[in-house]
């Protein structure tokens, strides 16, 4: 990976954060925000692969929580978990189905808040033990997956060509 | 074809999840330079946030106007009408500000009015769908410390959980995590004023059963022993109040005076009080 693409990650996060904090809490959908960090990561894990998509998780996550009153950590490792997840399995894609990046979006997203969930609650966050948790996370992963769409092309824009592109994407750029 | 070692894949995710659960750890023990870190990180990202704000305020403001465009023309008429009566009040209230001002200099009470406002402008909401605080334009440059508490002209929204330079996050009363030591308007009866998960109402614990609570009437902060709100702030309206018989406890409902989703500007209060050393009985514990 090239100083290039380390400094358009870096870009990436703090242009995410910086919406995540400013814009999205006034764009509350029913009283939900989504998660536009993780899904810049769930983008990116699907280009670059399982570990460098984790690495790149980990870092977008801590960022986010410095801004967020819950244990710093607890994002930093749900999107760590989550793309290492979607990497594995978009290595394992042999084709691109349509409508990847929404599913991808979706499913990353809901994966994403149930971690974030399970570990606030063992780390003592109690406010997340509710009926309305599942309300939320539904309705974030929703939002999460429109998202995803105009956020994969941007991911495709930072890592480039010199990401550790998965089989899916050699056979989407071959056909 | 792109291999990839399983064993490397693993050190990654293993040596990425030891440094998470350490720093979750650190954390949750109240570790000082993670406080630090995140200071740093609302200092660092203030002055893009700030322009970042101006640029998205519009667009934040048109889709809540789009999404309580309903509730907003009932909102109009009835505080047009809540406005009228203030005003009539208003000129009452200031014979009486006079006498109680006095009052308060022959008793030697604490008064809320003598605490060193300090007005703030709300920036933003929370970023996260799990707590409820908002971020004002104010930090430890202009006074601003963690523990004060924030209000309106309405009543009590909040307390400062965290200041940096240039900014500060203040803690809504509706984050589960918040509980205020207050005290009933008609039969003086401390309690907490506890916050409930995805409610905008917030729940009265630790009443004496006995109590005789209304609904309807208002509730204050009490400003008792080691609590970290001055006192006579009012907080809330007994929304609902259901006595079973039997049991221990009575189940009320208070309903924040202020509108904690429309909050636009804030003051935080410089409490003429000591710094508490110990919580009142279920009120927030002391950030170290």
């Amino acid at each position: 990976m090239t100083w290039l693409v380390r400094l358009k990650l870096a870009a990436l996060v703090l242009t995410t954060v910086v919406l995540q904090t400013t814009l999205f809490p006034d764009l509350r959908l029913f009283g939900v925000a989504p998660d536009l960090v993780l899904v810049a990561t769930i983008a990116v894990a699907s280009r670059v692969g399982p570990e460098t998509g984790a690495v790149y998780g980990f870092a977008s996550g801590l960022v986010i929580d410095l801004f967020l009153q819950t244990p710093l950590g607890l994002s930093a490792l749900s999107f760590a978990v989550v793309a290492y997840g979607i990497g594995i399995l978009h290595t394992g894609l042999s084709r691109t189905p349509r409508f990847i990046a929404a599913m991808l979006g979706g499913a990353g997203g809901l994966a994403g808040g149930l971690i974030f969930v399970v570990l606030a609650a063992l780390a003592g966050e109690d406010q997340v033990i509710a009926f309305r948790t599942i309300w939320v996370l539904v309705l974030a992963a929703v939002y999460d997956a429109l998202l995803a769409v105009p956020m994969f092309p941007v991911a495709r824009w930072a890592v480039g060509s010199t990401g550790a592109e998965t089989p899916a994407i050699r056979g989407a750029r071959s056909t | 074809m792109v291999v990839y070692r399983r064993g490397n894949r693993r050190s990654v995710l293993i040596l990425l999840f030891v440094t998470s659960i350490t720093l979750i750890t650190l954390d949750v023990r109240g570790s000082g330079p993670i406080t630090g870190a995140r200071g740093v990180a609302h200092d660092v990202v203030a002055p893009i946030a700030t322009v970042a704000d101006k640029v998205f305020s519009p667009v934040g403001d048109w889709v809540g106007g789009v999404t309580r465009a309903g509730t907003l023309k009932d909102e109009n008429s009835r505080l047009r009408k809540e406005l009228d009566e203030l005003r009539g009040k208003a000129a009452q209230n200031r014979a009486f500000e006079s006498e109680n001002e006095e009052l308060s200099k022959l008793l030697d009470l604490p008064y809320t009015e003598d605490s060193d406002a300090i007005a703030a402008r709300v920036v933003s909401g929370s970023p996260g769908n799990f707590e409820w605080t908002v971020q004002i334009d104010r930090g430890t440059s202009d006074g601003v410390a963690e523990g004060m508490a924030v209000v309106t002209g309405a009543g009590l929204v909040g307390r400062i959980v965290e200041a940096s330079g240039d900014r500060a996050t203040a803690l809504l009363l509706r984050d589960p995590k918040s509980g205020v030591a207050v005290v009933t308007e008609s039969a003086r009866t401390t309690g907490v004023a506890q916050g409930r998960t995805g409610e905008s109402t917030l729940r009265l614990d630790f009443v004496d059963p006995t109590a005789n609570v209304d609904e309807g009437e208002l509730v204050f902060t009490s400003g008792r022993d080691n609590s970290r709100f001055p006192p006579s702030i009012p907080v809330a309206r007994v929304e609902k109040v259901a006595k079973k018989r039997g049991e221990l406890q009575q189940d009320i409902v208070l309903a924040p005076l202020v509108d904690l989703d429309s909050l636009e500007f804030v003051k935080v209060l410089r409490s003429p009080t000591a710094a508490p050393t110990e919580p009142a009985t279920g009120e927030d514990a002391p950030t170290p």
